[in-house]
């Protein structure tokens, strides 16, 4: 009887297991749109996002998980995607800069950055955020008044695996 | 931490798919995912490029696919395997909508490469 209950007793421990918990970091990029800009109209015939012109910059933040992997291209614009009828022609200008870094090595980012036409390549060699804003003006030909309504242009921000 | 704060982000994995056979022979198939949380883009466009930028054919249910906000959407893309020493490049890109108000809209892009990772 003893015994029987000795044995009983051993089987009444609860099971014991390892639940093992496994992830993996894979190569990632997430394009944060964190703030759309706006167009000044300092004078008559200029649209700026510039602060300076009453505009506001468009600023994108790029988060990379691993370093090395990807290549951030933005492309200011070179067209309204729409606005009132136009007559003339419209000079475009703009640049994309980085503006902040969450690892103090991106600072390089901005030296190293290549522009082909309209866009700005910045290679993305390590792990973290940064945020980049694009400069965009538009002025209209012969310095004439812009027709009044609302003018639309779309700023193209890519994250290429390499 | 960083991801926790992101509100208004477009993301799309893996950034290196693997090629898998289809029910179709001849025709490869490459399974992503694809997750929206920009507020204002609920539509995203699906593209295949060759290492110049140069459109691919290629099949998927949708071209353009309907992500709302906060959701993730699986999508396969169906490609001839004698397209493949060609496609390099299979991305996403948000459309954006038309506002009345004088501004610039951000449309963003994410690639993967489909030649595998960087040597």
């Amino acid at each position: 009887m003893k015994y029987s209950i000795a044995i009983l007793s051993l089987c009444a421990f609860p099971a014991l297991a390892n639940v093992e918990i496994t992830g993996s970091v894979e190569a990632k990029c997430v394009i944060q749109t964190t703030k759309s800009g706006s167009y000044g109209n300092p004078i008559a015939s200029k649209l700026s996002t510039t602060p300076a012109d009453g505009g506001v910059l468009p600023v994108m933040r790029y988060d990379v998980s691993i370093a090395d992997s990807y290549v951030a291209s933005i492309t200011h614009p070179t067209s309204f995607s729409s606005s009132p009828s136009l007559t003339d022609t419209v000079a475009w200008t703009g640049s994309t800069s980085v503006t902040q870094t969450s690892v103090a090595g991106m600072s390089a980012y901005e030296a190293a950055k290549t522009v082909v036409g309209n866009t700005t390549n910045f290679n993305l060699t390590l792990a973290g955020s940064t945020w980049f804003s694009t400069a965009s003006s538009a002025v209209y030909g012969s310095a004439k008044p812009l027709p009044g309504g609302s003018y639309t242009a779309v700023v193209q921000a890519s994250c290429i695996a390499k | 931490m960083l991801w926790a704060f992101c509100v208004s982000a477009h993301e799309m994995t893996p950034a290196y798919p693997i090629l898998k056979p289809s029910h179709v022979s001849g025709v490869v198939k490459v399974e992503m995912s694809l997750f929206n949380s920009r507020e204002e883009i609920k539509y995203y466009q699906i593209e295949l490029f060759d290492l110049n930028w140069q459109n691919i054919p290629f099949s998927s249910t949708y071209k353009i696919i309907t992500v709302e906000y906060k959701a993730h959407k699986s999508f396969d893309v169906y490609i001839r395997k004698v397209d493949l020493d060609e496609a390099v490049y299979l991305c996403t890109t948000s459309k954006v909508k038309k506002t009345y108000e004088s501004s610039t809209l951000i449309s963003s892009r994410i690639c993967s490469r489909l030649d595998g990772m960087p040597a």
